[in-house]
């Protein structure tokens, strides 16, 4: 019964050990590096650019080496999409919905052609 | 968004501008409900389906959400254990996609802060941290009054934390009998909306040339580096010179104005 129990919660300490700690270490040293700033300082604007030039790469590399189905779809069917959603947020009043919509629909389209 | 009045509060005051900390709490819960919760539980739908080809319970996969909290850390981590990688290596990759966090919260942290917030508030909220609520906050939260940002920081991140939560564990039932293309489709969500929500923020040149210089650096950079790190060379390198160009620009207007 101990054994059990103990055996049910394995996958869970390895989740906590293995994936939350080497995750969530980032934040809590962002806490102490963010005590001594002032919302106002200088240097957060440098962080900021920072954090916008990182975030751009997260999605440069979610197109350029995509998880799983999204692969689906060849890159140039990739970046078609995002740039007809990025292109329809600026011609359509900066709407999310409608970027999301107009990109989905070139790549979904293109994902099913392809796999067809 | 709303029409909350913008903050004439000096700097780490805890003025609530006339709503209750937990009206503050609710109405993050409400905006972030109205729009960015459902789109950030979208695009981890897949983890659930990750987690179960990689032979964990739903109860580990929702955990995964509610702890880890970022979904290239928790692709990388079922990815992973389903390839059986040793688990210092996991967690090795886990931490390189996670350094993103250390910039990101750097920046988001000192807007929330009053002089009463003590490091244990911070670390919580520091946890809550994620692209999504990262970019709305930053966005939403400079037009709050200071006493309210951080509970309906909390607000915000809590119904996008919930929500995920629940598509996590839909989508370890579901995900298996997913058409591939809608598959493909749910994968997308997470760059057009990031790409979108960083758009949004965009007011001075510093913002737009950030992201063009983090986008167009990325394939170059790739090359020559691992994931994880080139990440922080995308955004060490591209981050400071948009700040260069920024500060020149800044200063030549100055010289103009003498």
């Amino acid at each position: 019964m101990t054994f059990a129990f103990a055996g049910d919660l394995a996958p869970y300490l390895i989740l906590l050990v293995f994936g939350f700690l080497p995750s969530e270490i980032w934040r809590v040293m962002s806490v102490f590096i963010a005590r001594g700033l002032d919302e106002s300082s200088e240097v957060l604007v440098w962080v900021r650019a920072v954090a916008s030039a990182l975030l751009a790469g997260v999605v440069a590399k979610l197109i350029l080496t995509p998880p799983g189905a999204l692969a689906m779809a060849p890159f140039i069917w990739r970046l078609a999409a995002m740039v007809a959603g990025v292109t329809a947020f600026y011609l359509l009043r900066r709407s999310l919905i409608a970027a999301i919509v107009c990109a989905e629909t070139i790549l979904i389209g293109a994902a099913w052609y392809f796999s067809a | 968004m709303s029409a909350v009045p913008p903050s004439n509060a000096t700097v780490g005051s805890d003025d609530l501008g006339g709503r209750t900390a937990r009206g503050w709490f609710i109405e993050g819960f409400r905006q972030a409900a109205s729009g960015p919760m459902f789109i950030v539980a979208a695009s981890l739908f897949g983890v659930g389906s990750l987690a179960r080809d990689a032979g964990f319970s739903v109860g580990v996969a929702v955990a995964s959400t509610i702890f880890i909290w970022a979904g290239p850390a928790q692709v990388i981590f079922f990815a992973a254990v389903a390839t059986q990688t040793p688990l210092p290596a996991v967690a090795l990759s886990v931490g390189l996609s996670s350094i993103r966090f250390l910039p990101m919260c750097v920046a988001l942290l000192p807007l929330l802060r009053t002089r009463k917030t003590g490091i244990l508030t911070m670390i919580a909220a520091a946890h809550f941290t994620a692209v999504t609520v990262w970019a709305e906050s930053m966005r939403r939260l400079p037009g709050l009054p200071q006493g309210g940002r951080l509970p309906f920081y909390f607000g915000f991140g809590m119904a996008c934390i919930l929500g995920t939560s629940i598509s996590t564990a839909i989508g370890y039932q579901l995900a298996a009998e997913l058409p591939m293309p809608l598959a493909a489709g749910l994968l997308l969500l997470t760059p057009i909306y990031f790409i979108v929500t960083l758009l949004r923020g965009v007011r001075r040149t510093i913002d737009w040339l950030a992201l063009v210089l983090g986008l167009a650096l990325t394939p170059v950079v790739a090359q020559f580096l691992g994931s994880g790190p080139d990440l922080f060379a995308i955004g060490i390198v591209g981050g400071t010179a948009a700040y260069a160009v920024q500060k020149f620009l800044d200063l030549r207007r100055v010289g103009r104005l003498k």
